[in-house]
C-alpha cells in the first residue's frame, strides 16, 4: 500500500470538506448564475412556445364551436385553418430555438466546470492533489459535470415551463371564464403543495433507494473483481447468494420507498384530473344553460390539461436535480480544497544545468504532523554525477522527499540547493525538463502503448522508444502484448501488472535523454531478480552523466550506490558509503540483516 | 436447458419470465390509465359540444350519465396510474432481484481462463450499468410500446365508428409521429450518437488521466498540452451534441406538427361530413380531443423507442458474456480428494492461446506429502501458470496433473481448491467486517479457531487498533489496511481453511525488508504440516520456509536441487 493512501482516506473526511457537503444546492444557484443570461433567452423562448400553444388553442375553439352548432363559414374557417397551421411552424421554431439556448448554456457551464478543476488541481499541485483528492473524488468530479450538464439542460428549463405556462394559461383563461380559471387557480397551488409535503418524504426514501442500489451495483462490482480469490476460497456460491438477498432487500426495500414516492405524482395525477373534470362539466352545464359560449367553453377546455402538463413532466426529473446536488457537493468539496492561487506564474531563474549537478538538502521539513510520511529537518547532499541511494521503512519520508525535489510542493522549511541555487526560485517547468522520474505508483494514460510512452518527450521517434524499451526490458512485456505497441493501455484498456508498469515508467524516464538528474523512486519493485539487476546495472552505467537519487526497494541497489542515506520516521538517521555504514552496525546494518533473514 | 433463443428481446423475456403474472398485470393496468385518460378527453368534448347544442336548441338531454362518467374516468386514470406504477415497478424488480445472482453464477465458471476480458476495473463498471440497463427493459421500454400501441389502435376502433376516415388519419399521423419519425432521426443521427459516446467516453478518460496523473504529466512538463487536448476534443465533442440536441429537437417539434396536421385534416373530415348527415354535430368536438389526447399518450413511446438501442445494446454484452462456455465442464460423478495428497505434474503443457507461447512446457513436478518447495525463476517463466494449473483454473492443452493420485479432470474443483489454501501478493479484501473476510474461506469456523488463526498470523496487533474489532469494516478493497496487514489477513484466512496443501504465491512482494522479515515467523506457522509450494522470483528470508528449489525457465523445469545448495551458489 502507497505512503499517501491513507492519508488521502482521512483527508476525504477532513471538516472542511463535511462543511461543503452540505451546501451543493447553494453551489449549485451560484454556478447557474453564470449562465444568466441563456438561461433568461431560454425562458422566454418558453413563454413564446406557451402564447403560441394558446394562440392555437384559441384558434381551435374558434374552428370548432361554429362546426358543432352547425354555423360554420368555410371562408372563415380556411384562414382559421391557416393560423393554426402557422402557429404550428411557430412552436417548432420556437421549441428547437429553446432547447438550443438551454442545451448552449448547460455545455458552457460545463466547459466553464472542467476548466475549472483542472485549474484547481494545478492551484493543489501534484502532492496536494494526491493528498486531498481520493481516487473516488476525482471520478465523482469527473462525472459530475455530466450530471450538471444534464441539470441544467433538462431540469432548468422544465422549472422555468412548470412556472411560466401555468401563469401564462390563467391571464388568458380569466378574461375568458373566470369560473374555471378560479379552478385552476385553487386547484394549482395545492399540486406542488402536496408535491412538497409528499414529496420530501419520498425525495428521501428515493435517495435511499439510490444509495441502496448503488450498494447492491458496487456488491456486484466488488465480487466480479474478487471472483479469482472468491473461487480460491470457495466462497463464490456464498457471494451468488449474499447477491440474491441483497437483491431481494432492495426489491422489497425499493417498493417500500416507491409506494411512498409514488403518492406525489398521485396527488399531481388526481388534482390534475379531477380538477380537468371540473372544468368540463362546469363549462357543460353553463352551456346548457346558455350562460356561456361554445368557443370559450371549448378554449378553456383545450388548456385546462396544458396548465398541469409542465408540472407533470417535472416530477419525472426529480432524479436529474439530486444528481446535480451529489455532483454539487463534490465539486464544492474540491473547490474549497483548492484556495490558493494557481501556482503557474511562477517565473524563476533559468534553470539551465551545464551537467549533472550537486543537490544540497538543508534543514528540510515537510508535512509531518505526528504521521507517516513527512519530513523532519533533513540535511544530506547528493553528489554530482554519483548515485545516492535512500533507504528506510515504508513512511519514513523517501516518496516525499522525491516529491519535494520535483517541485510538487514547496518545503515548510529548510532549502534544496541545486549547484548553490535554491530550487525554490527556479523556473520549475524547466528545471523538471532536466529531470527524469520513475513514480512509485506509475500513472498509465488512455492511449496506445506508443502514446504513453511519447508523454515522456515530445521528439521521441519510433526508433528511440525500441532503444529504450531494449534497455529497461519493457520491450519483453510489449510483445507478450496483444497487439503490441498499439494495445490500448488505462481506464479502458488493458490494465498492466506491476512489473510490466514498473517498466513502463522506466522506460518513460530513459527516453528523458537530456535528464541531468534522474529521481528513481523504487525502481525494482515488482522485478524479478534479472530485471532489477539490469535495472541496477543501468544505473551504474548512467553514474558521471547524471546525478541519481534512487529510493532503493531492494537493499541490492544501495549496496551499489556511491552513498547511502538513511531515513526514519523523517530525519536522517544515517548516511555514508554502502560498506562504511555496514560496518557501522547501525540503521542501514539493521536493515541488511532484516532483509537477508 | 433448453435451446437458447436467438432474440435479444425473446431472451429478456425470458430472463423476465418469474414474474409474468405481475408483468401482465402491470401492462394491463397501464393501458388501463392510458385509455383512461384518453376517453376522459373525448368525453369531455363531446359532453361539452352536446351541452352546448341543447342549450342552443333548448333540447332535454341526459346530462348525468355522461358527468358521472367523466368523474369515474377521472379517478380511474389518477388510480389507474398509481396502481400501474406500484405494479409494474414490483413486476420489474421481481424479474431483477436474482439478476445480479443469477449472471454472477454464470461468471463463476468462467473465472479465471475465460474472463481476462473483464481484468480492467472500467469493463466491470460497465457491466454493472449494464445490469442496470436491463432494468429499463419492461418499465421504459416494454410498457410503454405495448400500451402505445394498444391504446391508438383503440381509439382508431373508436373514431372508426364514429368516421372511418378520422380513424385513417389518426392512425397515419400517430405512426408517423409516433414510430416513423424517431426511427428516421435515430438512424440519421446513428453515426452521431457513436461518435458522441465514444468521444465521451474519451473525453471523460482525459479528464480522469488529468487529474490522476496529473503528477506525471507535470513532471513531464505536458499538462498544458493535455489541457489542450482536452479542449480541442470537447470544442469537437461539444459541436457534435449541438447537432444531435438539435436534431433531437426538431424531430420533437416535428412530431408535434404532425400531430397537429392531423388534427387539422380530421376536422376537415369531420366539418365535411356534418352537413351530410354523416356526423352529429357534437362529434367533431369529440374527435379533436380525442386526438389531442392521443398525441399526448406517443410520448413515452419516442422515450421507449430512443432507450431501446442502449438497453438493447446491454442486453447483448450480458448474453454474450453469460454464453461464454467454461473452459471445463466438472466431472459428474467427482471423486473428492484425499486428505494429504500427493501432487505430480505429469507433461504438463498449458498455454493462454492457441498462438500464445507455451506457459508450461512438459513439466514434470511431484510434490510428495508435507513437502516443501520454492518455485524459482524470472517473471514468465511459468510459475504462476503451475498455481493456474494446480487449481483447475485452466484447462491443460497436454498432460495431466494429479492430486491424491486422481487425475484434476475427475477431480470436483470446489473440493480441489479447498484441499488448498493461498496465499499471493494481492490479498483481496472484501468490504465486510474483519471476521467475515478471515472467514471468507471457512464460514462455520468458530471463535477459537478464529482467536487462534489471528494470533498465529500475529493479526493481533492490528486487532487492537480496530474501532469496532472483529466486526469493523474493512472499507472498499480494504483501504484501511496496510500491505503488511493484509498479507496477515490472508494467512490467517489460510489458516482457517485448515488446507494440506499451502500455495504461497510471492507472499512478501511489495512489503518493506522490515515488514517482509516480520511475516516470516506467521508464514512458517501457516506452513507447518502442510506441503507448500512457494512461487517467488527471489528468495530471501523465505528460504527458512522450504527445503527444496526447483528453478523453471521458459515454462520448462531446469532443476530442482536442496534449499542448501541452492543458497550456495547465489
Amino acid at each position: 500500500m502507497s505512503e499517501t493512501s491513507a492519508n488521502a482516506g482521512a483527508a476525504a473526511q477532513s471538516p472542511a470538506s463535511v462543511a461543503n457537503r452540505a451546501d451543493g444546492g447553494t453551489w449549485l444557484n451560484a454556478a447557474t448564475r453564470r449562465i444568466r443570461r441563456p438561461l433568461a433567452a431560454s425562458a422566454a423562448l418558453t413563454a413564446l412556445l406557451a402564447l403560441s400553444s394558446i394562440a392555437q388553442a384559441w384558434v381551435l375553439a374558434a374552428v370548432l364551436a361554429p362546426v358543432a352548432l352547425d354555423r360554420a363559414a368555410p371562408r372563415r374557417l380556411a384562414w382559421l385553418a391557416l393560423a393554426f397551421a402557422l402557429l404550428a411552424m411557430l412552436r417548432v421554431a420556437v421549441s428547437v430555438g429553446a432547447r438550443r439556448a438551454a442545451f448552449g448554456a448547460a455545455q458552457t457551464l460545463a466547459r466553464g466546470l472542467r476548466a475549472e478543476v483542472l485549474r484547481d488541481a494545478q492551484a493543489l499541485g501534484p502532492y496536494g492533489l494526491r493528498e486531498r483528492a481520493s481516487g473516488d473524488l476525482i471520478t465523482r468530479l469527473v462525472d459530475g459535470i455530466e450530471a450538471v450538464l444534464n441539470y441544467v439542460a433538462r431540469y432548468l428549463p422544465q422549472t422555468a415551463s412548470a412556472v411560466l405556462v401555468p401563469v401564462l394559461i390563467l391571464v388568458c383563461v380569466f378574461p375568458a371564464d373566470w369560473i374555471s380559471g378560479l379552478v385552476l387557480l385553487l386547484t394549482a397551488p395545492l399540486i406542488p403543495l402536496f408535491m412538497a409535503l409528499v414529496g420530501r418524504a419520498a425525495g428521501k426514501a428515493s435517495e435511499q433507494r439510490y444509495s441502496q442500489l448503488t450498494r447492491l451495483g458496487a456488491a456486484f462490482v466488488e465480487a466480479l473483481g474478487g471472483l479469482v480469490t472468491l473461487r480460491q476460497l470457495g466462497a463464490a456460491e456464498r457471494f451468488a447468494q449474499r447477491l440474491d438477498r441483497e437483491g431481494e432487500q432492495y426489491r422489497v426495500l425499493t417498493m417500500q420507498v416507491l409506494k411512498l414516492a409514488f403518492l406525489s405524482s398521485l396527488a399531481l395525477e388526481f388534482f390534475a384530473t379531477v380538477s380537468i373534470a371540473m372544468v368540463a362539466i362546469l363549462v357543460g352545464f353553463r352551456l346548457l344553460s346558455g350562460e356561456m359560449q361554445l368557443r370559450q367553453g371549448l378554449f378553456v377546455l383545450l388548456l385546462a390539461p396544458e396548465f398541469y402538463a409542465p408540472l407533470r413532466a417535472l416530477g419525472g426529473l426529480r432524479h436529474t436535480r439530486m444528481d446535480a446536488l451529489a455532483a454539487a457537493r463534490s465539486l464544492a468539496a474540491f473547490g474549497a480544497e483548492a484556495t490558493n492561487p494557481p501556482a503557474a506564474a511562477v517565473r524563476g531563474r533559468s534553470a539551465i544545468l551545464a551537467g549533472p549537478p550537486e543537490i544540497r538538502i538543508e534543514g528540510l521539513s515537510f508535512g509531518y504532523r505526528g504521521r507517516d510520511a513527512g519530513l523532519r529537518d533533513c540535511a544530506f547532499s547528493i553528489a554530482a554525477g554519483r548515485v545516492t541511494a535512500l533507504v528506510g521503512d515504508t513512511g519514513s519520508g523517501k516518496s516525499t522527499l522525491i516529491q519535494l525535489l520535483l517541485g510538487f510542493a514547496a518545503p515548510e522549511a529548510g532549502r534544496i540547493l541545486i549547484d548553490g541555487v535554491d530550487l525554490a526560485g527556479l523556473d520549475p517547468a524547466q528545471w523538471r525538463e532536466q529531470v527524469a522520474w520513475v513514480p512509485q505508483n506509475t500513472h498509465v494514460f488512455e492511449g496506445s502503448v506508443r502514446d504513453n510512452l511519447a508523454l515522456a518527450t515530445e521528439s521521441a521517434d519510433e526508433s528511440a522508444m525500441r532503444r529504450a524499451a531494449a534497455r529497461s526490458g519493457f520491450d519483453e512485456v510489449v510483445a507478450r502484448l496483444p497487439r503490441g505497441w498499439d494495445t490500448q493501455l488505462g481506464e479502458r484498456g488493458l490494465g498492466l501488472s506491476g512489473g510490466q508498469l514498473q517498466r513502463l515508467a522506466l522506460t518513460r524516464a530513459l527516453l528523458r535523454e537530456t535528464a541531468r538528474v534522474w529521481l528513481l523512486d523504487e525502481p525494482t519493485a515488482h522485478l524479478d531478480a534479472d530485471s532489477a539487476s539490469r535495472i541496477d546495472a543501468i544505473i551504474a552505467e548512467s553514474a558521471g552523466s547524471r546525478t541519481v537519487l534512487v529510493v532503493a526497494h531492494r537493499l541490492a541497489s544501495a549496496r551499489a550506490a556511491d552513498r547511502v542515506v538513511v531515513l526514519r520516521g523523517g530525519r536522517v538517521v544515517e548516511q555514508g558509503t554502502p560498506d562504511e555504514l555496514e560496518r557501522a552496525g547501525g540503521a542501514y546494518a539493521a536493515l541488511l540483516e532484516a532483509e537477508a533473514s | 436447458m433448453s435451446r437458447i433463443p436467438r432474440s435479444v428481446t425473446l431472451r429478456l423475456l425470458q430472463v423476465l419470465a418469474p414474474s409474468r403474472g405481475w408483468m401482465l398485470g402491470g401492462a394491463g393496468l397501464a393501458l388501463l390509465a392510458t385509455l383512461a385518460a384518453i376517453g376522459l378527453a373525448a368525453l369531455s368534448g363531446w359532453f361539452i359540444a352536446a351541452m352546448a347544442l341543447a342549450g342552443a336548441g333548448g333540447i332535454e338531454i341526459n346530462y348525468y350519465t355522461p358527468a358521472a362518467a367523466i368523474r369515474a374516468l377521472a379517478i380511474l386514470r389518477s388510480g389507474g396510474r398509481y396502481a400501474e406504477r406500484l405494479v409494474t415497478h414490483e413486476a420489474t424488480l421481481r424479474g431483477l432481484a436474482g439478476l445480479r445472482g443469477w449472471l454472477f453464477r454464470r461468471l463463476i465458471p468462467l473465472a479465471p481462463a475465460r474472463l481476462a476480458a473483464l481484468r480492467s476495473s472500467d469493463l466491470f463498471a460497465r457491466l454493472r450499468a449494464d445490469v442496470d440497463a436491463l432494468e429499463r427493459f419492461y418499465l421504459a421500454v416494454l410498457v410503454p410500446a405495448a400500451v402505445t400501441a394498444a391504446s391508438v389502435v383503440a381509439s382508431g376502433l373508436l373514431s372508426g365508428l364514429v368516421l372511418p376516415a378520422a380513424a385513417c388519419a389518426l392512425l397515419l399521423g400517430t405512426s408517423l409521429a409516433g414510430v416513423w419519425l424517431p426511427l428516421l432521426v435515430q438512424r440519421r443521427a446513428g453515426a452521431d450518437a457513436q461518435a458522441v459516446a465514444r468521444e465521451s467516453a474519451q473525453l471523460r478518460g482525459l479528464l480522469l488521466d488529468a487529474l490522476r496523473g496529473h503528477a506525471e504529466l507535470v513532471a513531464f512538463g505536458r499538462d498544458a498540452a493535455h489541457a489542450a487536448r482536452i479542449d480541442e476534443l470537447a470544442a469537437r465533442l461539444d459541436a457534435r451534441r449541438t447537432r444531435l440536441e438539435l436534431r433531437e429537437g426538431l424531430a420533437g417539434a416535428l412530431a408535434g406538427l404532425v400531430a397537429q396536421v392531423t388534427l387539422l385534416a380530421v376536422l376537415g373530415l369531420a366539418i365535411a361530413a356534418v352537413p351530410a348527415g354523416r356526423l352529429a354535430p357534437a362529434m367533431p368536438v369529440m374527435l379533436a380531443l380525442l386526438l389531442v389526447a392521443v398525441f399526448e399518450a406517443l410520448g413515452p413511446l419516442a422515450e421507449a423507442l430512443s432507450t431501446w438501442p442502449s438497453t438493447r445494446t446491454a442486453a447483448v454484452r450480458v448474453f454474450e458474456l453469460v454464453d461464454t462456455p467454461a473452459p471445463f465442464a466438472e466431472p459428474k460423478s467427482a471423486v473428492a480428494p484425499c486428505s494429504h495428497p500427493a501432487i505430480v505434474f505429469e507433461r504438463v503443457s498449458l498455454r493462454y492461446a492457441e498462438d500464445a507461447p507455451w506457459a508450461l512446457d512438459a513439466v514434470d513436478l511431484t510434490l510428495e506429502p508435507g513437502a516443501r518447495v520454492a518455485v524459482v525463476g524470472a517473471s514468465g517463466a511459468g510459475k504462476s501458470s503451475l498455481i493456474g494449473a494446480l487449481l483447475k483454473f485452466y484447462p491443460l492443452q497436454r498432460g495431466c496433473v494429479r492430486v491424491g493420485g486422481q487425475s484434476l479432470e475427475h477431480l470436483d474443483g470446489d473440493a480441489l481448491r479447498r484441499q488448498i489454501a493461498v496465499i499471493s501478493q494481492q490479498t483481496l479484501l472484501f468490504n465486510q467486517s474483519l471476521i467475515d473476510n478471515l472467514r471468507l474461506g471457512a464460514p462455520d469456523a468458530d471463535a477459537g479457531s478464529v482467536e487462534r488463526a489471528v494470533q498465529a498470523a500475529q493479526l493481533e496487533p492490528f486487532l487492537a487498533t480496530l474501532p469496532s474489532g472483529y466486526q469493523t469494516v474493512l472499507g472498499e478493497a480494504g483501504a484501511l489496511v496496510s500491505g503488511g496487514e493484509a498479507r496477515r489477513i490472508a494467512i490467517a484466512r489460510a489458516l482457517l481453511q485448515d488446507a494440506p496443501v499451502l500455495v504461497l504465491d510471492e507472499p512478501t512482494e511489495g512489503l518493506d525488508a522490515r515488514t517482509a522479515r516480520d511475516l516470516y515467523a506467521a508464514l512458517a506457522r501457516a506452513a507447518e504440516g502442510r506441503t507448500v509450494l512457494l512461487i517467488t522470483h527471489r528468495l530471501g528470508g523465505l528460504a527458512q520456509l522450504v527445503d527444496e528449489v526447483v528453478v523453471m525457465a521458459a515454462g520448462r523445469v531446469v532443476e530442482r536441487l536442496p534449499v542448501a545448495a541452492y543458497l550456495a551458489r547465489t
